[in-house]
């Protein structure tokens, strides 16, 4: 590698929602660029795990250095830093963003500009990055460019006379986004001579090497054999390996300001190197770290059980793994009389959950009964002490409480008008506090929401696409604790209170919500030899009861002609079912009861 | 005999048992049934017998899957199941049983069965079947109601269950068997009780009673749901079993298997077959057949049925059918055998797995619903009880080994 003068280097990321062709982009960039051989060309180059191409969206940020010679015959290096294309990582997207100088907005020129697109363009221009539009897809039927292109004027009030018509797919335009890049996005201040500072905008751990830790160089110089500090972690390592990423990992010497790279040293978990975190030497240290380092909180948990009481040391294992890789995770041992041993666990957002659910039953090969997602209630004592707790069953009796406190969301939703009727609907049924109505472009409306989270984390998302038809998006952030009229709604299985049933829910709603509940467990839990009463409580007060007749016959009539495979089978799942099951008392309950509480309309 | 150990699995016996039943469906009906998700194929109300190509083409087939059959030793059994196998003519019958005969032999005092319904056959008929060497009829009757009936989507009346049975008795026969349904949309438990009184008046040697199950493409399967109007609720159903097992064992038949009732020496010897988990053949469209340790379930349309059977012939296609491992051949041995009254012999089992057995069903034999005689190894359901939770009892056995 040699020494790539500062003034050509472009640093840039791709802003796209799910589906809208960011990362066929960006194989299309290192294709052009000659960064990857087309016959080494695999789809998507740049969202490597599987659970990413699966879902055609990238949760981990990847990045890559491309070399490009522009038409006037000049050598640039180019970096693309990737971007997860997901709210719950907004954290994360911030910190690839402040490590560019520019962006491109890559929007469907079918569709439209979406929620997401819009909260991302936003961290972007807060950055002040050069925004560059890019119409994809424009050689669909069905695309619409000089709609869209209002749109984005109207609603993001970027300047498209620019804008550059593409179809990463067919290869149309890449060479015009290349030569923007060049042109538009303006090199890395020079800093070169200054006290080295980095930022960190990603890692991953590596069984073999330890942490591999992606940044960008903002002042200074780094180089292999460098004994470094972490300024928020206050730790120190010494690099074992310097690299850049092209997109495979080539070893260098020595990165500048402007420059992007990884390093190994030795570091044993992600959390000892977060993202947004700054780099500088040991002995010779910046007097002051990169501003914007936040640690990034849980926000949303969930207990997570094995239902093979066996796999609780398989779990623990797994978690303890995927930790290593994934600082953001959060998780504790947790009891409960339903479930047995299991762990409670903190997750960025629904997405995140949801990922780590996934990763632990796909890639661990455990099977998992989860409880229903909750938030971190602050409630204040009578003693005037203050508790933050995730899990109704820690809630102080309510003589004890003085007052509780639910995190809440400003969401924004962008819909067809069409959908505005149901969406507002919702938004009211789950406490909604409505901000602000704008109409934009062309039957395309924003909605903006205080929310509580609790209402948000529950079967919003899934809602908010079902009563749209799949149109509407959204984003929400995390705006502060409001107090509320909360109270803990118990629910007792014959008599027997169950933990993981609990919930926090509003005194308005508590009603509702129990009998919806004791409703959908009846239909739940299969019929014993006796009668199940079921209840839903707020304290001693019984506010939905419903019961469980007995059983009272269950056996087969017939094997038709001699062909037993199918009364087999029946009483196969029937012993599965079985087995799944948990014991509360004398009744067994089946999973799905225990993710009753996320399915209430 | 079974070999398995508790850990696992032994080796299967070596001696295999001989294959000396056969069981061979006729799909054919003059309509579906509400509650029927059998491999049936419609006729309409007119055409039957030779006048059907349908028929002609299938009995072509049928007897070309029997010809291609390895030879085994003569039957003892052989049961016409369907569909509704009178609406084949007797000639039409005589070439199945010759293709049989001529394959495998058929032996003296065999039991040849054959599944008839009111309505689609003539005294002729009865005494052409006769002649073949049928001894053993079934009449699906199902309820004794004309409003019943017409629910179910049965193509029958009250009145020709009357007029079939004369047949049957003209004809001389007396080994016949009624079928009724208990639990139909809109039946009463005094309905029921009607039904089962006028059947024991008949004086059949054999009723069978089977507790309506909905099957989801069914019609009834699609308009209804199980336990709620106006389907009768599960506890009227059980009532219906008890009130079966009441008089049907009052007025002299024994209760040998979950759903079957006979006189003294009456009970279906095919029908033990598959409960005493022996080999047998199956011919047609949909049969099953259990020969070399290996199920096999044919094509359940006639198009794929033939197709499988040309195939056959080329030596090509699916014609083995799946090998039963040592565990699934003991849960099922269990599963059928514990439909017996008279249960099964734990002494067929090691002593690891007869304890296990034993553990299993501790729970239920304190409760009244297993039986088990020491000195006999017998282990059995009890009547109506366990025979009621029989699903409760076996899904927990299915765990035990699983």
């Amino acid at each position: 590698m040699t020494d790539v003068p500062v003034s050509r280097i472009r640093n840039f990321s791709i802003i796209a929602h799910i589906d809208h062709g960011k990362s066929t982009l960006a194989d299309r960039l290192l294709q052009a660029t000659g960064t990857v051989e087309d016959r080494k060309m695999k789809q998507q180059f740049l969202d490597n795990m599987e659970l990413e191409r699966e879902r055609g969206i990238t949760i981990k940020l990847q990045a890559a250095r491309m070399l490009y010679k522009d038409q006037a015959g000049e050598e640039y290096v180019l970096n693309l830093i990737d971007t997860p294309g997901h709210v719950d990582f907004s954290y994360e997207v911030s910190r690839s963003l402040v490590a560019c100088e520019g962006a491109l907005l890559v929007v469907d020129a079918s569709q439209g500009v979406e929620a997401q697109t819009l909260a991302n363009v936003y961290l972007a221009l807060e950055q002040n990055l050069e925004i560059i539009p890019v119409l994809n897809k424009i050689d669909l039927p069905g695309a619409e460019p000089e709609r869209v292109i209002q749109e984005i004027e109207e609603v993001v009030g970027l300047d498209c006379s620019q804008a550059i018509l593409a179809s990463a797919k067919e290869g149309i335009g890449v060479p015009d986004i290349l030569e923007s890049i060049v042109h538009l996005v303006p090199p890395p201040r020079d800093t070169v001579k200054e006290p080295l500072r980095a930022l960190i905008f990603d890692s991953y751990y590596d069984a073999y090497r330890g942490v591999i830790v992606y940044f960008r160089v903002m002042d200074g110089r780094v180089k292999k054999g460098d004994r470094v500090r972490l300024m928020a972690s206050g730790k120190e390592y010494q690099i074992d390996e310097l690299g850049v990423l092209s997109p495979h990992q080539i070893q260098v010497d020595e990165l500048h300001a402007g420059e992007v790279g990884y390093f190994a040293a030795a570091i044993k978990a992600v959390e000892d190197a977060r993202v947004g975190d700054t780099i500088t030497l040991a002995n010779s240290p910046a007097p002051e770290p990169l501003p914007g380092y936040t640690e990034a909180k849980p926000m949303v948990f969930c207990g997570l059980f094995p239902t093979d009481s066996d796999q609780y040391e398989d779990l623990r294992e797994a978690l303890e793994k995927l930790k290593l890789s994934d600082a953001a995770l959060s998780y504790e041992p947790e009891t409960s009389t339903a479930m047995g041993f299991g762990f409670r666990c903190g997750f960025l957002g629904l997405l995140h959950m949801e990922i780590v659910q996934e990763r632990l039953e796909r890639e661990y090969d455990l099977e998992l009964i989860t409880t229903a997602p909750s938030v971190i209630y602050r409630v204040t004592t009578t003693a005037g002490e203050i508790f933050e707790i995730d899990n109704p069953s820690q809630l102080p009796p309510a003589t004890n409480r003085e007052k509780i406190e639910e995190p809440y969301v400003a969401v924004e939703i962008i819909t067809p008008e069409d959908y505005v009727g149901t969406l507002m609907d919702l938004c009211q049924t789950r406490r909604g506090i409505f901000k602000d109505m704008r109409y934009f472009a062309q039957n395309r409306t924003t909605l903006v929401y205080d929310l509580p989270l609790a209402e948000v984390v529950t079967d919003f998302f899934d809602q908010l696409k079902s009563r749209s038809r799949g149109y509407a998006s959204m984003e929400y952030h995390f705006i502060g604790y409001r107090e509320d009229a909360l109270v803990k709604l118990d629910i007792l299985v014959n008599g027997d209170q169950v933990d993981s049933l609990a919930m926090i829910v509003h005194r308005d709603k508590a009603y509702s919500v129990g009998r919806a509940l004791v409703e959908k467990l009846k239909e739940l839990i299969p019929r014993h030899q006796f009668k199940i009463p079921l209840q839903a409580s707020i304290g001693t007060r019984i506010i939905a009861s419903e019961h469980i007749p007995a059983l009272r016959k269950d056996v087969l009539a017939k094997c038709y002609g001699g062909d037993i495979s199918r009364k087999k089978k029946l009483l196969q799942k029937q012993a599965k079912g079985k087995k799944r099951m948990k014991s509360i008392g004398t009744v067994d309950v089946p999973q799905e009861a225990f993710m009753a509480v996320l399915r209430l309309e | 005999m079974l070999l398995v150990n508790g850990l696992g699995v032994e080796g299967v016996g070596l001696t295999e048992e001989m294959v000396t039943s056969a069981y061979v469906h006729i799909p054919f009906c003059r309509r579906r049934c509400f509650y029927c998700d059998f491999p049936i194929s419609v006729l309409g109300d007119r055409i039957q017998g030779e006048a059907s190509g349908s028929i002609v083409q299938y009995i072509e087939v049928l007897g070309r899957e029997i010809a291609l059959t390895k030879p085994t030793a003569p039957l003892e059994t052989i049961f016409f199941g369907g569909g509704t196998p009178s609406l084949l003519a007797p000639s039409q019958l005589g070439l199945i049983l010759d293709a049989l005969a001529a394959q495998f032999g058929i032996r003296e005092g065999a039991e040849i069965s054959l599944e008839i319904d009111p309505d689609t056959f003539t005294l002729e008929q009865v005494q052409g079947y006769q002649a073949l060497g049928v001894n053993r009829f079934s009449l699906g009757v199902q309820a004794f109601q004309d409003e019943l009936l017409h629910r179910a989507g049965r193509s029958h009346s009250r009145e020709d269950i009357f007029q079939a049975v004369g047949d049957l008795r003209q004809g001389g026969i007396v080994n016949f068997s009624l079928d009724l349904i208990s639990g139909l949309p809109g039946q009463t438990l005094t309905e029921w009780e009607e039904s089962l009184k006028e059947a024991i008046a008949l004086a059949p040697t054999h009723i069978s009673c089977y507790d309506l199950v909905l099957e989801p493409v069914t019609a009834f399967g699609k308009q209804y749901e199980a336990g709620k109007h106006p389907l009768p609720s599960d506890e009227i159903t059980a009532q219906m079993y008890r009130t079966a097992r009441d008089l049907l064992t009052s007025a002299g038949f024994e209760h040998y298997e979950i759903s079957n009732y006979a006189q003294k020496g009456w009970q279906c010897r095919h029908n033990r077959v598959y409960w005493e988990n022996r080999p047998y053949w199956g011919f047609g469209m949909g049969a099953a057949s259990y020969v070399g340790g290996r199920r096999l379930t044919r094509p359940r349309t006639r198009r794929e049925y033939y197709d499988w059977v040309e195939g056959l012939s080329l030596g090509t296609g699916e014609t083995e059918g799946d090998v039963i491992s040592e565990c699934d051949r003991l849960l099922e041995t269990l599963m059928l055998g514990l439909r017996l009254s008279e249960g099964l012999k734990l002494a067929n089992f090691s002593p690891e797995i007869t304890q296990k057995i034993l553990t299993g069903v501790q729970p239920y034999i304190q409760q009244g619903w297993v039986i088990y005689s020491p000195h006999s190894t017998r282990l059995q359901l009890t009547d109506p009880d366990g025979f009621l939770f029989s699903n409760t009892i076996l899904s927990d056995l299915f765990n035990l080994f699983s």
